[in-house]
């Protein structure tokens, strides 16, 4: 809704434009010079570098004083259950409950982070210009908290604060390329993107290549409109390495791609609502992330996930720490919180998605033991050995790559 | 008589300097009253405009990161029009088939409930409008079930033979058309509704007294009569259509993206904010000057 | 053929409604009406608002179907015809001009609905005929509302319609304007010679105009006739008082000498002509319209032969200029109006002055008893605003 609303907003601004008399447009000229000798005098020179520092961005920790915490994070993303409360259904958070009792600090929780390059876009504004964005601690993909981390906009973690992070994280996601040693970020949860299938309506899509060439498909799969997830596949299928690869590895995997396009195998690209395509036959295989697909299978047993031959992507959702959050200790001891197994199994049992605690399997036997089997959430060895993540970019190359993927979607 | 007495004395008794004062005093409270809105479009149109405008001519191979220098590059329009030509000339085609089907199919329903409604009028209306009361963007996802490729609408249209045996309407123009014309119909109804409304229907009497028929009088009388509601419809219905951009993410594929959809990806995905100011203003500029000529033409000297 | 049809246009046509009745819902609006409107009569439907008179007009032009009954035009059954099939035209109330069109289209407008090629001598003639030759240019809102009536008589006069319709075409002018209006009209009709009905609750405007005036009352018509033969020898109290003013005293008929009945009024004996009587024996309403009463001092009336009302008592006295309106009290309580001529050969009376009013038998009229004596009355009725009375 907040997406159309932006976009609709100069448009009706146009109408009004449309019946202005012509009194009224030259006193709206004479008001539009008072404007522009004014603030937007700022406008016309240009603006200034958003790249921040330790040094010239400092923040303030008033956790010993101050025992709350503002929580933005991703909707659905909590374990929650509803209770009565003096006649009322009342939705509440458990494991965030037992938090707040265990530490005494009061956590405002939101659910206001639908897609990470419109959170970007809300919080833009003052993390540029060094200001408090009203939270301090977000949730954001691999890709974003890599470019934040660029920007300079993140608080660096006091490890002394994370024993159980320190303990506890799993391997494979300790040193992603953009945050070798995890100074910025923690993964609040994690997840595959392979190859989803209606096994009803079509036989196993065993590789990424099947996806994109097999005839029967045609017109009815479906790719993630989100570039780092599709193209991490058009790499693996050039033969590049996604944590390490050219800018002509780049380009000719995204001619492949067009290649793809042309051919008429794609439907669409989408984001999440490709779910309901498959459930309801109109797409029979797509790129999927792991956790919808877990979801998806309680409604429809027929929808299977596949590890596509060429490998996996394998990427986060990570707990961050913007810069003027002022309760950084707090945000430290939800994030360890959290990393404590029996927490995180009990996240994990509600949410679904791969759960980034090491010890978390084990403690998962005593919640449900149906999902301790259940590779998409807790992956063996061997699926994890396929797993990649995607190369850190910065802004200017995320620009042009981010460009070049629009212009092959939209064509 | 006697009221014009009262009338008279009542003049006489405050005399002219009264009067005068409240001639003045109106005049300032006029302007007060207009404050509020002028500062109100000063903050959030005047300043975002220029705003808009100045971005739109920053170097483009400025970053976020290390700022955007001020170089006056009109260049970027020329880049925003020929990389986007495509979606901004498909916005207007979108735009301008939802505004005729919006009116193919608004008008008739306009018309039935001034003219024919009775007592259910008031609850027509209401239920041109309830789609408001839910979110615009479960309204349109809801399009999605109703052309789901294994749906009622599509099967039937295969079963008649205006849809081919492997064809579809979800991820097709048709699609986000449907959607847009659903989506903005209101917009087009309550306009036609309240002109249509107005007509007395004594004009529509002397009509078939000078030898018009039923349908005559319509097209002599109500449909010229109806004419400000009509313009009035087409740019409401018109101006948001144009800049839309959900109804094509969801009902489409980015082969239907309009060029809301070029705007949201540049500003927000793409972080080119040059471009997509670029965009914006030529959207713009597009949709004044063509309402400019559409109400010039339409000769809507009543209208405005 | 078609040369034929535009002569009987011309020419006008008998126009007559037999046994027509309205109902809507449970409210009948005309009841069992009958009336024939002979070719180029000027005719006039008068009556209070909510009489019927609009609703019957309505029924002739086809904008309302009859509940029963029929209405026959130059001899052919139009009941059930389409409105736009009827050779008829309406001057609509409030005119009901197309905004949207200038004076010209509005008055082309007929013409082109009924595929006449070449309207711009014709259009241009009519607007001759109603003085308005330049402004065809102009839209309806530019206009006054004297030229905004024209220009909606021209509209409908243009397509030659037997029957012309007017709806109160001139309730919305102002006094001046409607007299001169009321003239034109006149003039126009004997230029053209169509048959006009017009419906007004105007009776000066129907006198003026109209060569035959059908009174309408509750949905029934009281009384057709000439506008001198209604006003002078009215067949309904309601007739007596709506045209006009009356004085009606109740009398009570002793027996008949000659051509005239004699009746008791109080205790005095008047003469009314028996052709001038509704009811001729029992209980009666005397009449006699004010101007034609003359006053004289108390006891001093000697003209034999005349009817007399003796001991009234001068209560008010109202100076118009041309004439002198006396208000005088009966001994039995009942007032009384009279209008004296300001001839200057009147002697002149004042307020507690005593009279006795006296005047011809040939203008006494004598209607049915049981009838109400207040009928038609507006200063009982709620005032319908007529000019001629008290200005």
């Amino acid at each position: 809704m907040s997406k159309y609303r932006m976009a609709s907003a100069p448009s009706t601004q146009v109408g009004q434009g449309g019946s202005l008399s012509r009194r009224t447009f030259l006193r709206g000229v004479s008001l539009s010079a008072m404007a522009l000798s004014g603030s937007s005098l700022l406008a016309a020179c240009g603006t200034e570098g958003a790249k921040q520092t330790a040094g010239s961005c400092v923040s303030e920790d008033l956790s010993a004083s101050q025992k709350q915490l503002n929580f933005s994070n991703w909707p659905l993303y909590m374990d929650q259950t509803k209770v009565n409360q003096g006649g009322k259904s009342v939705t509440v958070y458990p494991t965030l409950q037992k938090f707040q009792q265990e530490l005494d600090i009061e956590v405002k929780y939101v659910t206001d982070v639908n897609d990470n390059s419109e959170f970007f876009g809300i919080v833009r504004n003052q993390l540029a210009e060094c200001e408090s964005s009203g939270r301090d601690i977000f949730v954001l993909t691999d890709w974003m908290a890599a470019r934040m981390i660029s920007l300079g906009w993140l608080q660096k973690l006091d490890k002394n604060n994370l024993a159980n992070v320190e303990a506890n994280l799993v391997e494979n996601l300790r040193a992603p390329s953009w945050d070798e040693s995890r100074d910025y970020s923690v993964p609040w949860q994690s997840g595959l993107t392979g190859i989803a299938y209606n096994s009803e309506l079509t036989s196993e899509v065993g590789s990424f290549e099947e996806l994109l060439t097999r005839s029967d498909l045609k017109g009815k799969v479906t790719l993630l409109s989100e570039m780092h997830d599709t193209m991490m596949f058009m790499l693996l299928l050039q033969g590049a390495d996604p944590e390490d690869f050219t800018s002509d590895e780049f380009g000719a995997a995204m001619e492949r791609l067009q290649e793809v396009v042309d051919a008429g195998q794609i439907r669409s690209f989408t984001g999440n609502e490709y779910g309901q395509d498959l459930v309801k036959g109109n797409v029979v295989a797509c790129e999927a992330w792991s956790g919808d697909v877990v979801q998806l299978q309680y409604d429809n047993p027929n929808i299977k996930f596949v590890a596509p031959e060429e490998g996996l992507a394998l990427w986060s959702d990570n707990m961050l720490v913007p810069n003027k959050a002022t309760h950084k200790t707090n945000a430290e001891s939800l994030m360890d919180f959290y990393y404590d197994p029996k927490m995180a199994a009990e996240l994990a049992a509600w949410v679904n998605y791969i759960c980034p605690v090491a010890g978390a399997r084990e403690e998962m036997t005593k919640i449900d033991p149906d999902l301790v089997e259940n590779e998409l959430i807790f992956p063996g060895d061997e699926l994890m050995a396929k797993t990649y993540g995607f190369m850190g970019l910065d802004e200017k190359s995320e620009q042009d790559y981010q460009r070049q993927f629009a212009a092959v979607m939209g064509a | 008589m006697s009221v014009a007495d009262v009338g008279e004395t009542l003049e006489g008794r405050t005399g002219k300097p009264p009067r005068k004062r409240a001639r003045r005093s109106g005049w300032s409270t006029g302007y007060l009253l207009l404050l509020p809105g002028l500062l109100w479009l000063l903050v959030f149109f005047v300043a975002p405009t220029i705003q808009l405008a100045a971005t739109s001519l920053y170097d483009s191979a400025g970053s976020l990161e290390a700022g955007y220098a001020m170089t006056w590059s009109f260049g970027n329009y020329l880049d925003a029009l020929s990389t986007y030509r495509e979606q901004f000339v498909r916005s207007l085609i979108y735009a301008t088939t939802a505004t005729g089907l919006a009116l193919l199919l608004g008008y008739p329903l306009a018309y039935a409930i001034a003219f024919k409604a009775g007592r259910f009028k008031n609850l027509m209306l209401m239920l041109v409008i309830a789609p408001f009361f839910t979110s615009f963007l479960v309204r349109t996802l809801a399009w999605k079930s109703i052309l789901a490729d294994n749906g009622a609408v599509v099967e039937t249209l295969k079963s008649v033979g205006i849809l081919a045996p492997d064809g579809r309407l979800l991820a097709t123009s048709v699609a986000v058309i449907t959607g847009l014309t659903y989506n903005f119909l209101p917009f087009m109804v309550l306009p036609l509704y309240a002109s249509l409304e107005k007509i007395d229907p004594r004009l529509l009497e002397a009509g078939k007294d000078l030898y018009a028929n039923g349908f005559t009088a319509f097209r002599k009388i109500t449909v010229p009569l109806s004419m400000p509601g009509v313009v009035a419809g087409t740019l409401l219905t018109f101006i948001p259509a144009a800049g839309d951009y959900i109804n094509s993410e969801l009902l489409g594929t980015p082969r239907q993206y309009m060029i809301g959809n070029v705007i949201d990806n540049t500003f927000l995905v793409q972080l080119n904010y040059p471009i997509a100011a670029a965009c914006s203003v030529v959207l713009m500029v597009v949709v004044v000057v063509m309402v400019l000529l559409y109400v010039r033409r339409a000769g809507t000297e009543d209208l405005v | 053929m078609a040369r034929s049809t535009q002569d009987s246009r011309a020419s006008g046509a008998d126009l007559s409604l037999t046994s027509v009745t309205k109902r809507f819902g449970g409210f009948t609006a005309v009841d069992d009406l009958d009336l024939l409107v002979e070719r180029g009569q000027f005719f006039a439907l008068l009556g209070p608002s909510g009489c019927g008179k609009t609703t019957t007009l309505r029924m002739v032009a086809g904008l309302e179907e009859p509940t029963a009954g029929r209405i026959d035009l130059g001899g052919k059954d139009i009941t059930r015809l389409r409105p736009y099939k009827r050779p008829v035209n309406t001057v609509f109330q409030n005119y009901a001009l197309f905004p949207h069109l200038n004076t010209f289209d509005n008055v082309a407008f007929g013409l082109r609905r009924r595929g006449v090629r070449d309207v711009k001598n014709q259009v241009q003639e009519m607007l001759d005929l109603v003085e308005l030759s330049t402004y065809g240019e102009r839209r309806p809102t530019q206009l006054s509302g004297g030229q905004q009536q024209r220009v909606a008589l021209a509209r409908a006069l243009i397509n030659r319609p037997q029957v012309l319709l007017l709806d109160e075409p001139l309730g919305a002018l102002d006094l001046k304007l409607r007299r001169q209006m009321q003239i034109e009209l006149k003039r126009i009709q004997t230029e053209v010679g169509i048959t006009f009905v017009h419906v007004t609750h105007d009776q000066e405007e129907a006198m003026t105009m109209a060569d035959t005036i059908a009174v309408m009352n509750h949905g029934v018509i009281e009384q057709i006739g000439g506008p001198m033969e209604l006003y002078d020898n009215p067949a309904t109290t309601f007739v007596s008082n709506f045209l006009g003013q009356s004085n009606l005293v109740a009398g009570q008929v002793l027996g008949r000498t000659g051509d005239e009945l004699v009746v008791e009024v109080e205790g005095s004996k008047l003469g009314v002509p028996v052709d001038r009587a509704r009811q001729t024996s029992g209980r009666v309403w005397v009449g006699v319209r004010p101007e034609k009463v003359f006053l004289v001092s108390g006891g001093t009336s000697t003209d034999e032969g005349a009817n007399v009302l003796g001991e009234a008592r001068v209560i008010d006295v109202s100076f118009i200029g041309v004439s002198t309106q006396y208000l005088v009290r009966m001994p039995w309580g009942q007032e009384l109006t009279v209008f004296e001529q300001n001839t200057g050969a009147r002697e002149r009376f004042g307020v507690g002055d005593s009279v006795d009013l006296h005047w011809t038998p040939a203008h006494t009229f004598a209607l049915d008893a049981s009838q109400d004596a207040r009928a038609g009355d507006e200063r009982y009725e709620g005032g319908l605003a007529t000019a001629g009375v008290g200005t």
